[in-house]
Order: structure tokens, then sequence, then C-alpha cells
């Protein structure tokens, strides 16, 4: 879990563990993250461990940033988070895309 | 530190499973048409039956299928539970218990002899007619093309370790399922609470079943979710994938006509799986663990015992340190000894709370105590629990399991009267038995309260005077009398029965509560019923003590039985002889400890009175110094020092000396004996 401010644009990658057990931890991490940058980039890429909890939380964070008009760009979803998504009934990438409009599955 | 066997954690999970069957059982008996408790008893079945699988208990699996299976027309509301019905489903509990605890002590024949009952009385011909709910739960119609589920759990349920996504998987084993998420209720960051469930789910489930079988698959979280059920009258268009299809593969188009989930489930064609390198996701079981927070954790009792004598001995080593610090002058030193001592208090309360039990878990066990004795003595009573949330030491719990099951037996056999005196007498057919239990300061208020006839206190005193016990015509209060009824072999029961009037028991009830450092009182009106009430100490282990000098020993007195302390003036030393003490206007006696005790020396001048009460008995005890609070470690006394009963155990202070703690009944008892004493020769 790191922000790396010297890179040109703030990104946020997100730990291994993103289940209930650490969901609190990750939260205070994004909204610690969302109040110090205009713009977020969230790094999906580490996540080992999702559930119902990441969801809620990525879904969350980038209605708030929808909202806000300030982006947030998820990036890299990692195969557990995808198959959690996709277990939650998120089951095609357009569906995700729906939810998440700034996801970019970038390598 | 050793992993514990399996079968004992099934066996431990097993008996907090039969206490819920009973107390659904019991309670259906009450309201038989309680829905709720149907499904409490079966969800607890059902789980004893697959655990019991898994755990290779197949006797107790095969068995509870049986007993599932005809339990189930009751389920299906086909078959009111009966008070027969509910006896012998309580029976079948019992031997399905036995199978787990005791598989050697049990036999194919009784069982089969419960079950032929079970099935006798579900196939009797008793029907009644379905409820509204039922009919909506009828077999699909053959027009039906499966079920619209709209899915809303509770904010709470991620917390208790449920997962949605694995019911939504289980639901999925029913047919092929179009799930849909609804994030409506996903609120912005602010305003989240990570753990709470926000998302809901809309699901088409394309698949001929029951209500039934839908219903299994949220039967563990059906009381935290929020689910509408209505017919699919035809196939609509999917737009989203069928779940789980596209686990694990690429991203398909929506368009992508859905195949059935039974042939997604299925192993994948090579080819397919070929492209892909990434992880398979984990077992299910092992994803489960990872979702679930740790609300509990499950640990030995003799760990807990093992904490506290350890936390025990840091109190001791403590009071050393401080004793040490306070002798010196380094300030650093005191600083440091008085944060280990706010510590280690902190470490002995947070200690203590970790063996706290609701006092609920052994009140529900007396719920089948009543239910049986009510049969067998065909006397209808009502039982009333109230304050199940107290919490008490878990060994206090374990010892007052005995003493409850005697008082709450006399009550019935004795204390509730027959059906035909109650009508006589104006009361209503069914007697009343209440049991509560409230905080009261640093105790526990245990009261066991009948609305029987209450204790004939002529009867008590004739036998007390026939026992020799007191002289034809003694001055004494009622409630001297019935103090009696604590002597051992004491019974004015007319008839011996198998449950009580032997005279052997309320002796042992009061031994038992005062070797926990409490009292019993019993209270009791003509016609209107009894009151036994325990006063009990919160734990066993370590009390806040009062620490006196008498002479040249130190004793402690429980803080928990002090109302104060008073000098001890000149008058009441002139009163020498009378030991009576005026406290605002009320004579209280008092002991000289220095004379119990047998103390050498000169008694300090100004000595000290420490008032100490049980119940409604006050006593002032005498002593040279009052020291100051103490964290008392109680230790018990030898067995060369068992008949010594004015001490209850003794303590190691600050120096390593010992100081023994004063039994506070036995003190009082002695006080009104010396009374009692000083009465009668002033008569004379």
């Amino acid at each position: 879990m790191a922000l790396n401010p010297t890179e040109p644009k703030w990104s946020l990658r997100l730990p291994a563990d993103c289940s209930i057990a650490a969901i609190r931890s990750v939260y205070d991490l994004i909204r610690e993250a969302f109040g110090r940058q205009e713009r977020l980039e969230i790094d999906c890429s580490s996540v080992d461990k999702a559930d119902v909890t990441s969801i809620q939380l990525l879904l969350s964070t980038a209605k708030t940033g929808e909202a806000q008009g300030r982006p947030v760009v998820l990036t890299s979803f990692s195969q557990s988070l995808r198959n959690t998504l996709r277990r939650a009934g998120f089951a095609s990438d357009a569906m995700i895309d729906q939810h998440f409009p700034q996801k970019r599955d970038g390598t | 530190m050793s992993a514990m066997d399996p079968t004992e954690v099934f066996r431990q999970e097993a008996s907090e499973l039969f206490e819920v069957l009973e107390g659904a059982l019991l309670d259906l008996g009450l309201r038989p048409d309680d829905r709720e408790l149907v499904d409490s008893a079966f969800r607890a079945l059902h789980t004893i039956k697959g655990s019991g699988a898994m755990f290779g208990f197949d006797k107790v699996a095969s068995f509870t299928h049986e007993f599932e299976t005809a339990f189930d027309r009751v389920r299906e509301g086909e078959i009111k539970p009966t008070q027969d019905l509910i006896s012998v489903a309580l029976a079948a509990k019992d031997y399905i218990r036995a199978l787990i605890e005791d598989p050697q002590s049990t036999d194919d024949v009784i069982g089969d002899g419960i079950l032929d009952d079970l099935k006798r009385f579900v196939s009797s011909d008793q029907p009644v007619a379905p409820v509204a709910e039922i009919t909506a739960a009828a077999p699909v119609e053959s027009k039906q093309a499966g079920w619209h589920l709209y899915l809303e759990f509770e904010s709470h349920i991620l917390r208790n370790g449920s997962n949605p996504l694995d019911l939504l998987e289980d639901l999925c084993k029913l047919g092929p399922c179009f799930v849909v998420p609804v994030t409506d209720g996903i609120p912005f960051l602010d305003e989240m609470e990570p753990e709470d469930c926000y998302l809901k789910w809309d699901v088409k489930l394309h698949a001929v079943c029951d209500k039934d079988a839908i219903d299994d698959v949220f039967m563990f979280v059906q009381d935290e979710m929020k689910l509408t059920l209505s017919p699919l009258e035809h196939v609509e268009a999917p737009a989203p994938m069928p779940l789980f299809q596209l686990l694990d593969e690429e991203p398909a188009p929506v368009a992508e006509m859905p195949a059935p989930v039974a042939e997604a489930a299925a192993p994948k064609p090579a080819a397919k799986a070929e492209p892909k390198s990434e992880p398979k996701p984990e077992p299910k079981a092992e994803a489960k663990r990872d979702d679930r927070g740790i609300a509990t954790v499950r640990v030995q009792a003799e760990r807990l015992d093992e904490l506290m004598d350890r936390v025990g001995e840091l109190v001791i080593a403590q009071a050393r340190l401080t004793q040490l610090a306070s002798s010196g002058s380094d300030l650093s030193i005191k600083m440091i000894a008085e944060e280990i001592e706010r510590l280690a208090s902190s470490l002995r309360d947070t200690t203590m709370g970790a063996r706290m039990v609701p006092i609920g878990s052994l009140f529900g066990r007396f719920r089948r105590l009543i239910h049986d004795l009510s049969r067998d003595l065909s006397k209808p009573v009502e039982f009333v629990t109230t304050g199940e949330d107290t919490e008490l030491d878990k060994t206090m719990i374990e010892c007052l399991a005995d003493p409850l099951v005697h008082l709450i037996r006399n009550a019935i056999d004795h204390g509730i009267e027959d059906t035909a005196t109650r009508a006589a007498n104006g009361k209503t057919e069914q007697g009343r038995i209440e049991l509560a239990a409230v905080h009261s300061g640093a105790q526990v208020l245990v009261t066991v309260k009948d609305n029987g006839g209450g204790l004939n206190t002529a009867r008590i005193r004739a036998k007390a005077e026939e026992q020799g016990l007191i002289a034809a015509g003694a001055v004494l209060t009622d409630h001297e009398i019935h103090q009696f009824l604590f002597h051992p072999g004491f019974s004015t029961a007319q008839t011996i029965s198998a449950l009580s009037g032997r005279g052997v028991g309320m002796d042992v009830v009061k031994r038992t509560i005062e070797n926990m450092r409490g009292t019993i009182d019993l209270s009791t009106r003509p016609g209107q019923g009894t009151t036994v009430t325990l006063r009990l100490p919160l734990t066993l282990a370590i009390i806040e003590g009062l620490l006196i000098r008498v002479g040249e020993g130190r004793y402690i007195i429980p803080l928990s039985a002090v109302e104060e302390c008073v000098e001890l003036t000149a008058e009441d030393e002139r009163a020498r002889g009378r030991n009576f003490l005026n406290v605002r206007g009320n004579l209280v006696p008092f002991l000289r400890l220095r004379e119990i005790m047998s103390s050498s020396g000169s008694p300090d001048r100004h000595q000290k009175t420490i008032i100490i009460s049980t119940g409604e008995s006050r006593v002032g005890l005498v002593a040279d110094q009052i020291i100051g609070n103490h964290q008392t470690v109680i230790k018990s006394l030898s067995k060369l020092h068992s008949d010594v009963t004015i001490f209850s155990g003794a303590t190691i202070l600050g120096d390593g000396t010992a100081a023994l703690i004063l039994d506070v009944a036995q003190l009082v008892a002695l006080a009104q004996s010396k009374v009692e004493k000083q009465h009668i020769s002033e008569a004379a």
C-alpha cells in the first residue's frame, strides 16, 4: 500500500488484502488520498483478497469522485478482484465499466 | 499450545446448537404457531446433521436426518407441534446428544423407538389448514419458468461472517441464475461504514424448483435479510451473463446467450482453460475464511484459568514492587511502580471480563427441568426468566448450577400447589416460577421466586422443636425460624418424593453459596409464595479487599461487604460488655477482632470499627488499624485450616507475608449467636 507523490500524478496502490478484515485501513487510505489531490489513480493490481466490502469501497470511491468532478481512475484490476466482481454479478467488462467509468486496464 | 481436536470443536458447537434446539422446542410448546421457532429448531437440526456428517458422526447425521424429515411436516405447517410431539422431539434431541457425547451408552432400539414415535405423531390425522404464507409457497405451477428474487441484507451481515457471494453461489446451484447487483444504496465515501453491506441483488433464477429450496439457501441468514420472491412467468431475455460462467475467463460480450450454470460449473475443456495462466481462485473454504472478520475466538476454559492465575501472580508481584518503591526515595521508580499498578489493575479487569459469561447460558438449562417436572408432577408451571444478560465469572456459573436446580425443584415440588388447591385458593391453575439475575454493586443477585403457598412457619417451628433445635416456646422471629431450613437433615415434607423431602439439600445449597463467598436469604408470604435470594460476588479469583491490622496480624475484609468505617468512641468503649454500637440511632452489634484472634499486647488507642453487612444483617468489626484497600488475589487455605470457618482464604501481601481473608457470613453468624446468648443471659 503506497502513495507515490514523486510520480506526475498521484497514484495509490491497493494492498493485497482488501477483504473485510483489512477494509477499514484501505478505506482510511483512500479517504486520505482523496483529500490530498485533485486526480487520483488507484492501482488494483496487487489485490488478492477481495470481497463485498472491497467492491463497495471502489463503487463508493468512483461515485464520490464523479459527484465532486474529480477524476478517479481505477487501473489494472487483479484477477482476484475481477473474480470477486463477477461473483457479485458484475458479470462482464461492460457492466464493470458502467459502474467504474474511469477504469483502465492498462498494464 | 496445541490445536483443538476438530471433533471436540464439533462437540462444543453441537452443545450450543442443542441449547438453541431445546429452547426453540420448549418455546414451541407455548407458541405453537410461531414460525420463527420452527425455523430456528430446523436450522439447528440442519447444522447438527451437516456438521455431524462432516466430522464422521454418521449415526448422528442419519438419525438427525430422520428427525428432520419427520419434523418437516411441522415446518410445512401441515402438523401442529403438540405437547406430545414436543416431548418426543426433546427425547430425540437427548438421543442425538448421547450419540455425540457418549455413543457407547446409546442403543439403536431406543433411537428407532423415538423415531417411530416421532413419525407416529407427525403422520397422525391432525393436519392444520395451511396458513396464507404456506399457500404462497405452493409448488411451482407448470407454466412458471423460475423465480425472481430481490435480496437485501441487513447492514451488519458481513461483520457476522456471512458472505452474500457464497449465498449467490449456492443459489446458482439450483439452476441458471442471472444476477444483477443493485448499487443504488452505495453511499459517498464520507458517509460510508466500510464493513457494512450496501449492495443488493436482483436475481432471476431459471429453474423449476420449490420455494423451500430457495429458503434453504438463505436458511442461516433469513433473520438478517429481506428476501422478496415472485414467480417468473416466462423466460425473460437475460441482460447479463449467468454468474460464474465467466470466472477465470476473458470478459465476454454482453449479448452472448447464457449457458446453464451446471455446465459452467463443470470442468472446463482444456482448450478453454489453456490460455489462462492466472492462478485459480482460492478454494471456497479458504475464501470464506478470508472474508470473515474475527469477531469471536473460542478459547479453552483452562487457558482462561491459567491466564487468571498469571494475572494473580502479577498483581502480587506488583504489590511487592509498589511497597519497595514507596520505601525508597527514587521518584522515577515510584512513577514506574504506579504505572505498573495501573496496568496490572487494567489487565486484571480485562482478564476478569474475558471470563464473564451471561447467566442466560445457565438459565436455559432450567427450562427443560421445569418442563419435565411440570409434566411429571402434573403441575402446570409458567417459567419466566429475566436478566439473562447479567454476567458472572464462568467458575461461578459452574458452581451455581446445582444449587439452582435444587431451589427450582423445591419450588415446584413444595412451593407450587396442585391445581385443585390453587383453584380452591382462587389462584390461576398455572403456577409461576421466576428466575432473575441483576447486578447490585460488586455483587449479582439471583432470585428464585414462586407464587405457591409460601413457607409454613408453624410446621418449621414444630419440626425444629421436635428435633431439639430450639426449646419449646422460645421467642424467635419468623426469619430466624426459616433459617432452620438450612440445618442439615431438616425437612418438613410429609412425604419423601423422588425429588425432595429427605432434608438433604438446603444445607448443601447454603454451604455451596457460602463457599462462593455468597449469601442466601429466604422471604415468604403465606399463600403468596417464596423468594430465595442469592447474593454472589462477581468473581472468585481476585477481589477488592480492605486491609486491616489486628494486633500484629493483618487481615482482609472483602470490600463489597464493607458499608462504612467509624471510630470506636469512648462512649462505645464504656459500654463494654454490651458490644453494641450506636450508628446514627441504630444499634449495631460489634465483635472485637482482638478477642477473636487472641491478639497479644495492648490495643491501639483509637480503635476502628468496620461495619459489614450481609443481606439485612449488619455487624461491626473492631480492628486496631485500617491500612487501606488492597487488590486481593485469593488463595485457598490448606486442608489443615479447612475447619477454621471465619476465614475464607488467604492472600500474599506486598512484603511477601500472608494475610487471612475474613469470611463475612461466618462473622455475622458469630455476632448474631453472641447477641442471642446475651439476650438469653439477660432474660435469665
